[in-house]
Order: C-alpha cells, then structure tokens, then sequence
C-alpha cells in the first residue's frame, strides 16, 4: 500500500473510531450493569489490527482514546485512565491472540477476548482508585454482557473486512 | 451464511470457558451473602478513599427520607435514603458518565453504588453478621 493511502486509511479508521465512540454513549447499557457499554470503538481495533499490524493499530487506538477523551472533556481526569487501561489492555490481548491464535479463533473469538479483558482491567483500575472490594460484584455480569457484544462486534468487522476492496486489503489476509 | 461457519470449533471453547468463568465469579456474593435473613437490619455505609466516612441506618429512613452530601474533590454528591433505599440522587456536573446516579436505587447487600472520580463507594452491610461473628 501506498504512503498516501495508507495515511489516509488510519485517519478514516480513527474518525470512524471517534463516531462510533460518540454513538455508543447513546445507549445507556450503565443502567443495566454500572460501567457497561457496547465496546463498539472495537471494530475499528480489530480492523486496523488485521489491516496493519501492531505499530499501525497501535497508533489507531491511543489517537482514538486520546481524542475521544478531548471531544467528550474526560481528558486527564479519572474516566480517561480507566478508559485507556481498559483500551490498551484488550487492544494487546487482541493483538497477542490475532498474531498467535489466527489460525484457531475467528474474529469473533479474538473479539470476546478484547471485551472479557476491557471489562476487567477497567473494575481493577476502578478497584485501584476506589478501595472498595465491593466492585467486583459487578465482573461476572460485566462477562456475561460481554459475550453478546463481543460476538456482535466481531461479526461486523469480519463481514466489513470481507467487503473492503482489494486496494485496502491488498489481498493479504 | 449461518453465525456457525464464522464460529469455530476454538471459538465455541472460549464461550462455553466464559460463561463459566462468569458463573463461576457470580456464585462467590451468594455464598458469601448466604446468611442474610429477610429482617436483617441494613446499613449504609460511605466509604471515601479508604476510610468509612458515614454510616446511616436504614431503619432511620422509613418516616422520612434521609438526604445528606458528600464532598469530593471533584464536586458534591446528593445521596439520598428513602424507605429503606439508598441512592445517588445528584452527581456532581463535573462528572460527564455519572455512573453512580445511572445505577439507581439499591435495598440489599451485594450490589455497590460507586463514583470512581471522586472515589467514593456506597453499600449496605447487614448489622446481624458482625452480632454473629463476635458471640461465636
């Protein structure tokens, strides 16, 4: 792929990241179990990580977090380092389990790993700041939710990926 | 195209290994909350960084609702203590998620109110157990 191109792929890959992350806060799943969310900002993880590798998606993810923080006034304060703990986490475990896994999970899999590892890292982060052994009343609900949103963000990146044209794709996945 | 041809055998492993991961970690508060009889006296206890700042006994809050604020460094909460349920009514504006006024109402052990920014947790613990614990 051109250098152009390229460039011009991360940057849609990363507003697209920022409206999906906008449109999630539209539903309020924190009213069902405190903390959950639908995790949709993931597509765009596991396609970049398909896409492009570590060092690429890796970029995707913190200009997604960092932005996202800025556009909804988070940035620095408490919510944006348990939103970056719990992105960065699941963004390594989705990596590590894409390179070493590929062959045995779909994307589907790769995806409830993602979710499974956002879900905690953000109660051990919260866990941290708070104190309380108390919060982790909510991890197995957070786990069970995470099942249904896992599997339906790894659907739409597996059926988004196979509709990309063949000069983003390139043809090596 | 069936949901099947995408899962694969793996996939379907992880799932199952996840559903019982979480139940699993969801039997944990039965056991632990097993002892907690129906007229079991409930109290509130606000903790704030690691020190219990207040404590409120439910039975206070039958004839009127009990309505009080916690400061914290990022504005004031407005908790609520109404027929035997605890709240948080207001969250501070500085809060953009609020979490802890999403969560609503709770009445028993287990479920736990928390605001992560201003680090401060809400939950009701039964006053019989520690009796208990203390006689035998």
């Amino acid at each position: 792929m051109k250098k152009t191109r390229k460039i011009v792929v991360i940057s849609l890959l990363i507003s697209l990241g920022l409206v999906l992350h906008l449109v999630e806060s539209f539903f309020p799943l924190s009213a069902v179990v405190p903390g959950a969310k639908l995790g949709l900002a993931n597509i765009v993880s596991l396609i970049a990580i398909s896409l492009f590798g570590f060092p690429t998606a890796f970029q995707v993810v913190i200009f997604r977090v960092v932005l996202g923080s800025l556009l909804a006034g988070t940035f620095m304060t408490i919510n944006f380092y348990l939103s970056f703990s719990g992105g960065i986490l699941s963004f390594i475990l989705m990596y590590l389990a894409y390179y070493f896994l590929k062959d045995y999970l779909s994307l589907i899999g790769i995806s409830i790993i993602g979710a499974v590892a956002h879900n905690t890292a953000q109660i051990t982060a919260a866990y941290l700041i708070i104190a309380n052994i108390g919060i982790f009343y909510y991890l197995p609900f957070l786990i069970l939710l995470a099942l249904p949103t896992g599997l339906g963000v790894g659907l739409v990146s597996y059926f988004t990926l196979k509709h990309l044209p063949f000069s983003i794709t390139g043809g090596n996945l | 195209m069936k949901i099947t041809d995408i899962l694969t055998f793996y996939d379907k492993i992880l799932i199952i290994f996840v559903i019982v991961l979480a139940f699993v970690l969801l039997i944990i508060p039965f056991y632990y909350f097993a002892s907690t009889s129906e007229e079991a006296e409930l109290i509130l206890k606000v903790q704030q960084g690691d020190q219990v700042i207040k404590t409120v006994d439910l039975a206070d809050s039958y004839r009127e609702a009990v309505v009080f604020e916690v400061e914290g460094p990022i504005g004031t909460h407005i908790i609520e203590v109404n027929q035997g349920r605890v709240r948080v009514r207001e969250a501070p504006a500085a809060d953009p998620l609020k979490i802890c006024e999403k969560t609503g109402w709770i009445d028993r052990e287990g479920p736990i109110i928390v605001c992560v920014p201003n680090s401060l947790s809400l939950w009701l613990e039964s006053t019989n157990s520690d009796i208990d614990g203390m006689s035998w």
